[in-house]
């Protein structure tokens, strides 16, 4: 793994804005960033990145079925116990899922480690399946990049394939929800919805905040119709807390990611899955955390549900410390510290793709931050050959 | 290839369709086989068709079709084409022969730059197939279930038929089960 500086194309946010990126800059400030990308070895992206992530994968599914019937688990889980019974059942029909991203701390040498599992409502799919395969296409037809680069990327494929395998088992209506003014959250479900159509699929949108609900308990569109599968980039423990969610067991509204995944869009699969495989090369050492003992160097905080960083206290192993304020608080973990993979001043986080059970691509998030936030620059990715010294020239 | 052979949009952006292309396209090419040498003299490339006989083998033998009597599997493959197997726990199940391959070499500026293939079996007509794309390739297979068949509409040990794009589902890897 190893930057490459470069320049800029210099339409990039006209090339955006065409397909329909409008969040490439947030508050003035680049988000997606290709001043410089990042190289890797086939061998990397395969023996390092591909096979951890569809291990890990396996290993997370394996402990679904136990957790789901476990009353302690779920509690330990802070899963509401209205909510057990459904999503119990939604395992046990196993009920399709569709994607997940895991983050993963590597820099090119030794094992990745698992950072965290984003199972529920990962967000920079577009900018990973489609604007950075874009930017790759675009450089080697300007002779920047050579026409043997690749990149780890069949995410666009791999969801067209996985939406066409579910298909029968999505009940109708099919709808697909964001909250309406988030325009990072509207464009991901807008590409979800793209994917679909292009999978053969009849669908429609609506906004979170206009789906009703009747007199006898259905949640439906703006016509008053019965919505038969929701497609949310929500998280399904705000569902679960929202007075408006307690119909969900009873309402008979398909979900994707179904409810099975609340239990895996969780950090507290951190310290389960370390509880089951101990030492695995791939994770972390990680215990749940009540937040009463004071915490030791070397450790990072994480509640049960964050999201992008958000309430992260992380005590470095010299003694400083950092941590990110934000709206999550409640029970917690705690993981052993993993340095990001630093160049320069950028700390750099891997998101590994996984649509359907396939591992199947890669989208790297920059922060001058220790910890990884929302506001972290997308930087796209290539896989060049070791000697690729005409680059550097 | 890591990455999607092309990326397309019909719902975002400025145009209804805006499908960009991944340059530049390959060949690929097809034949079916009955034996290394019958694939050697039709493509003069050794090494490939060894390759894609040993592949096609190792996939028979890992996760050919199996069935549980010599009537169920003759009811698919015909009297001549069964066999019966021992398992290493006792008992014996019935797989058909091996009959052929297929093999598929992605040419790019003639060079073979990618390879699969496939093992083929006789069907109770004389017809042959093979294992079809796995529907659900990118979900994990379910623990139990017979792996559908397809057709092969090529005759066995002709020149091989070329078709251009690059290569498809069946270059997809089943995902790693546990």
């Amino acid at each position: 793994m190893r930057r490459i500086e470069l320049e800029e194309r210099p339409d990039w946010r006209r090339r955006a804005e065409e397909s329909g990126f409008v969040f490439h800059s947030i508050g003035g400030e680049r988000y997606w960033d290709e001043t410089h990308c990042y190289a890797f070895t086939l061998a990397q992206i395969e023996n390092d990145l591909e096979a951890p992530t569809e291990q890990l994968h396996d290993m997370a599914l394996d402990l679904v079925g136990d957790i789901v019937g476990d009353e302690q688990a779920l509690r330990r889980l802070d899963v509401p116990e209205p909510f057990w019974d459904w999503i119990a059942q939604s395992w046990r029909d196993r009920e399709p899922h569709l994607y997940g991203r895991m983050d993963l701390a590597y820099d090119g040498t030794g094992p990745a480690k698992l950072l965290e599992l984003n199972y529920d409502t990962p967000t920079s799919l577009f900018e990973a399946a489609f604007f950075q395969w874009q930017w790759l296409d675009d450089l080697q037809r300007r002779g920047v990049l050579p026409m043997g680069a690749d990149q780890f990327n069949s995410v666009y494929e791999s969801l067209v394939e996985a939406f066409g395998t579910i298909a029968t088992q999505l009940k109708r209506p099919l709808y697909f929800a964001a909250v309406r003014d988030s325009v990072e959250d509207q464009g991901t479900i807008d590409y979800l919805r793209d994917c679909a159509m292009q999978a053969g699929i009849d669908c429609s949108a609506i906004a979170l905040e206009d789906i009703g609900i009747t007199g006898d308990g259905r949640y439906t569109d703006l016509d008053d119709q019965a919505i038969g599968t929701l497609c949310k980039l929500y998280p399904l423990e705000d569902l679960f807390r929202e007075p408006f969610g307690r119909h969900l067991p009873t309402a008979g509204m398909q979900l994707l990611e179904p409810p099975w995944k609340a239990v895996l869009s969780n950090k507290g699969i951190l310290p389960l899955l370390w509880q089951r495989h101990p030492g695995h090369p791939n994770l972390l050492p990680a215990q749940f955390d009540d937040g009463y003992a004071p915490t030791q160097p070397g450790w990072v905080i994480k509640p049960l549900h964050s999201r992008e960083g958000a309430n992260v206290r992380l005590h470095l192993p010299d003694g400083r410390s950092e941590r990110v304020d934000g709206p999550y608080n409640g029970p917690g973990i705690r993981q052993a510290y993993q340095p990001l993979a630093r160049f320069g001043e950028d700390h750099v986080v891997l998101g590994s793709w996984v649509v359907g059970d396939r591992a199947c691509g890669l989208g790297l998030r920059a922060d001058r931050s220790v910890i990884t936030r929302d506001s972290a620059r997308f930087v796209p990715h290539v896989i060049l050959p070791d000697a690729a010294g005409v680059l550097e020239a | 290839m890591k990455r999607s052979r092309h990326v397309g949009l019909v719902l975002m952006g400025a145009s209804p369709l805006l499908l960009t292309a991944c340059a530049p396209e390959n060949s690929t090419e097809e034949g079916l086989y009955t034996s290394v040498e019958a694939c050697v003299a039709q493509t003069g490339d050794e090494t490939s068709c060894r390759q894609a006989h040993d592949q096609a083998q190792l996939e028979f033998s890992q996760s050919g079709p199996r069935y549980a009597t010599r009537e169920e599997c003759i009811a698919v493959h015909g009297a001549e084409q069964c066999q019966q197997v021992g398992q290493q726990h006792g008992g014996s199940i019935f797989m058909p022969l091996l009959a052929g391959y297929v093999m598929g070499r992605m040419l790019s500026g003639g060079n073979v730059a990618g390879l699969r293939s496939a093992p083929a079996f006789r069907d109770r007509n004389g017809g042959w197939q093979r294992p079809a794309a796995a529907a659900g390739g990118v979900y994990r297979q379910g623990a139990i279930g017979q792996r559908a068949m397809a057709p092969i509409q090529m005759a066995p040990n002709q020149a091989p038929t070329v078709t251009r794009g690059g290569f498809g589902n069946q270059d997809r890897r089943r995902s790693s089960g546990s």
